[in-house]
């Protein structure tokens, strides 16, 4: 049954800032699990926003949206609320109420029903996902992942026949989303709810979804399959073919049917195809060498809890990071990744133990050279670094304060904005661009200061796959010029492509340390998904630039 | 279906204060009413001794040590402090430098001591059963708006105090937070993260606005839902606590419960059948531990099966 038919659907914003939309034409089947990708910016946000008039962006607007045969303007409040559900990036954002029983009920209170209703609504919805436990928890409690969770029942006890999903999962951990995923994937099969979804990450849901929608450019360029979605993308040539799962993209570099979608179909087809490596170069087991130099970052013993009465966070880390390299700490959700970052930038001091960076104590150094030449630190919500009306003056304000006078402070903005790209951006708010932008803001201010030591705290957290390859691009120019880079990420393949050395974390201690290569390998489930795929024909191999050509060479027939 | 109807149970501190909050409210206005307004030393030392009690059930030993060694000193000054200051009354019993001390001000401060102790124990327990939400729940019947408003706020104080933590720690590693530089400085970065607060929280807003109205906020007719409601047992303990609240004004109104201090002594003590309403009384006071107790009966019942 055809649920939403969109024809000649354009929109455009008053002022030029956001991309429109135009001339899209869209047929959505009730029961359809349809995932949209596209670049930052390409107007995936704005397009969902049009089915959802309540929310729908200011603007003009040509072409027509029906559902269910009805104009979709035409649909009062109260039908859009319940018919439609909206979630989008922010879990926080979404939250109106402090506890999660008030939360749940939130919908069904605007909507009016008797708390007869509520009760019973809730209590299947509470049900149905799993979530009884947290009922009397206030939201602050919860986790980022279970906070999307909420998000997604609170918007589910309103029992809509259409979910649409902003971008749900791009501020959570890999674990929270595959179970945020996993969640969709049981609302669309057990109960046929249509949902539309926006992506940056689309290995968690490709293998799930039924139609693939590619946009460029406010314009519908691909409506597919998933298994065929890396054909098609090959055949427009696009740069966004890079964002699309390492198991599409190694089956296309050779093939033209149909792809697989997951780890496990990628792996019996890549063995059916090409001969195993005969002599792996270098075992896993083999232990190569840190690299050396002069230690940038040493750690000894250090330990760390918030308060007195609370537990240990960091316990008793020792490590020593050597200048000029890339140190990535990677590991689960709260496990003082974060916290240890902090501890190297001196936001927090530990309780035992000691940080030295360059040999000097750390807090012996006074503050004014501390944050000056020596480290830059880029927060996990960069958000928080901006202090002005644009990106300009916000790096002037810096800049002054930090050069000596005017000019080399110009010279300095102009040597960073260029570095990053910044030019197109000067003269807008930092709080409009978008995550990825932000992000390349951020840096530029961070590294205004120029600093020897950087420290990047999730940086590819909400970011498309274009800029992702941008900014490791950027970390290895900067290494290139001495400076040390500190990473925490949930990205393993970001870590893979850009660190030398590599660290997992687990309950606050670091447990394994390793080059990237040696310590990838030797992982079982904590590597790349690559790695998983190729372990037993290419053990050595990380990323798909070093994959394909080992294929080409050790492909079964011609 | 077990994991569902549990859900809606709370953990509570003990059993009366699992019923209904508008039965736990009830109970309180009364307690605290009769003791207030009428400084009855009989319904007075009624109310003391069940407060006391209430509060040693559900503070245990703390309560006990807490009301002797902190409430006791401070019903004495209170007590004494009366008879000092103020001279009405009709008996004098002597002269302290030339002032006369009475009789009817002397039991007047050791009523209003004990009534001021009271009250201050009533509260504690007042404050440990009726939770945040349940009075929430009893004002947001008056005002709806109000408990929305009322949960809102709760939601976000803590929110904005973490990311101000955020904010400043992001600030400071630019060398640019309310700790460094000189005064002037200083103030100037401290103004300038409240500033990039409100910004943060304005844009962000946004999202919660869009949220709201996805959901149908702003639609006529808006109810409010809680957890609470009402089951077999909590209509009858309300029915019990509203017949001895009927017994309560019966009596009041025949003025069996009198009590004036100035210019003379004046109290109606409980004799013949008006101890009747002094039962009554008694038996509202009591309430929270006669329920408790029987609740505690109950269960050692079953778990030993004579």
């Amino acid at each position: 049954m055809e649920q939403i038919k969109i024809t000649g659907l354009s929109f455009s914003y008053p002022n030029t800032n956001g991309t429109g939309l135009s001339d899209m034409n869209l047929s959505v089947q009730k029961g359809d699990f349809i995932l949209l990708f596209g670049r930052s910016g390409c107007g995936k946000s704005t397009f969902l926003k049009q089915l959802k008039p309540v929310i729908a962006p200011f603007g003009k607007r040509k072409g027509s949206i029906e559902f269910c045969g009805r104009d979709i303007t035409s649909l009062s409040h109260r039908e859009q609320s319940t018919a439609i559900g909206f979630v989008s990036q922010n879990p926080d954002n979404q939250i109106v109420t402090d506890k999660v029983w008030h939360e749940l009920a939130f919908g069904l209170e605007s909507l009016g029903c008797d708390s007869k209703t509520i009760r019973l609504r809730v209590a299947e919805m509470a049900s149905f996902f799993g979530i009884q436990d947290w009922f009397y928890k206030p939201v602050t409690e919860l986790s980022g992942g279970q906070r999307q969770i909420l998000n997604l029942a609170s918007v589910m006890v309103m029992q809509p026949q259409v979910l649409l999903l902003d971008e749900p999962t791009s501020q959570l951990d890999p674990i929270a989303t595959a179970n945020f995923v996993q969640m969709l994937r049981k609302i669309n099969e057990e109960l046929d709810v249509t949902i539309l979804i926006s992506e940056h990450h689309l290995e968690e849901v490709l293998p799930v979804c039924s139609r693939v929608l590619f946009m460029d450019g406010g314009r519908l360029v691909l409506d597919t399959k998933p298994r065929e979605i890396g054909r098609e993308m090959n055949r427009i040539n696009s740069d966004m073919a890079a964002a699309l799962p390492d198991c599409v993209k190694i089956f296309t570099a050779f093939c033209s049917g149909e792809s697989p979608v997951n780890v496990k179909e990628a792996k019996q087809w890549l063995e059916a195809t090409v001969r195993p490596q005969a002599e792996p170069e270098t075992k896993p087991e083999q232990k190569q060498p840190l690299p050396d130099g002069a230690p940038a970052v040493t750690l000894s013993d250090v330990w760390f809890r918030y308060d007195k009465k609370e537990r240990d966070i960091v316990k008793g880390v020792s490590l020593q990071i050597r200048q000029g390299t890339v140190y990535s700490i990677v590991g689960g959700n709260g496990v003082g990744k974060s916290t240890l970052l902090s501890l190297i930038g001196g936001v927090y001091a530990p309780y035992r133990g000691k940080v030295k960076l360059f040999g000097q104590d750390l807090f012996k150094i006074k503050p004014e050279e501390r944050y000056r030449d020596l480290f830059g630190y880029l927060p996990q919500e960069p958000q928080n670094l901006f202090r002005r009306k644009t990106v300009r003056l916000d790096l002037e304000e810096l800049a002054a304060r930090i050069s000596p006078d005017r000019e080399s402070a110009e010279a300095q903005i102009k040597n960073v904005s260029e570095f990053f790209h910044l030019e197109p951006l000067l003269a807008r708010h930092p709080f409009d661009l978008s995550g990825g932008e932000q992000q390349c803001a951020a840096m530029a201010k961070v590294m205004l200061t120029n600093p020897r030591i950087l420290l990047l705290d999730e940086p590819t957290k909400g970011i498309d796959s274009v800029f992702k390859q941008k900014l490791s691009q950027w970390l290895k120019a900067l290494k290139a010029q001495g400076k040390t880079i500190v990473l925490v990420s949930h990205d393993l393949d970001f870590c893979a492509d850009c660190s030398d050395v590599c660290a997992l974390m687990f309950n606050g201690e670091i447990i394994a340390e390793n080059t990237v290569r040696q310590f990838f390998t030797g992982n079982r489930f904590y590597t790349t998904p690559l790695n998983r795929i190729v372990r037993d024909i290419f053990p050595n191999c990380l990323t798909y630039e070093e994959v394909i050509p080992l294929c080409r060479e050790n492909l079964i027939r011609g | 279906m077990w994991a569902v109807t549990g859900m809606f149970q709370k953990n509570s501190p003990d059993a009366f204060s699992s019923y209904h909050p508008v039965i736990l409210f009830l109970y309180f206005c009364v307690v605290l009413f009769f003791t207030m307004f009428f400084l009855h030393p009989v319904l007075l030392a009624i109310s003391f001794c069940s407060v006391f009690l209430y509060s040693v059930q559900l503070n245990g030993r703390k309560a006990i040590r807490f009301n002797i060694f902190c409430m006791l000193p401070v019903t004495v000054i209170v007590s004494l402090i009366n008879p000092l200051f103020s001279h009405a009354g009709v008996t004098i019993l002597f002269y302290l430098n030339e002032n006369p001390v009475t009789l009817e001000s002397i039991a007047f401060g050791i009523v209003s001591g004990g009534a001021f102790i009271t009250v201050i124990i009533a509260f504690s327990c007042f404050n440990k059963i009726l939770t945040s939400d349940k009075l929430m729940y009893l004002f947001g019947r008056l005002i709806p708006v109000l408990s929305l408003m009322f949960s809102m706020t709760l939601r976000f104080v803590p929110r904005y105090k973490a990311q101000i933590k955020k904010i400043a720690n992001a600030q400071l590693c630019i060398g640019m937070d309310a700790s460094h530089g000189n005064l002037l400085q200083r103030v100037k970065n401290g103004i300038q993260i409240l500033s990039i607060l409100i910004t943060w929280a304005l844009e962000n807003a946004i999202e919660t606005a869009d949220s709201m109205k996805a959901r149908g906020f702003g639609l006529k007719g808006r109810t409010s839902f809680s957890v609470f409601s009402w089951k077999r047992r909590d209509k009858t303990l309300l029915a019990t606590e509203a017949a001895l609240l009927f017994a309560l004004l019966l009596g009041l109104g025949l003025g069996k419960f009198e009590s004036v201090y100035f210019p003379a002594i004046r109290i109606a003590w409980p004799e013949g059948k008006s101890a009747a309403f002094y039962l009554a009384y008694a038996l509202f006071c009591l309430l929270p531990i006669i329920v408790n107790r029987r609740e505690n009966i109950v269960w050692n019942k079953l778990k030993s099966p004579d």
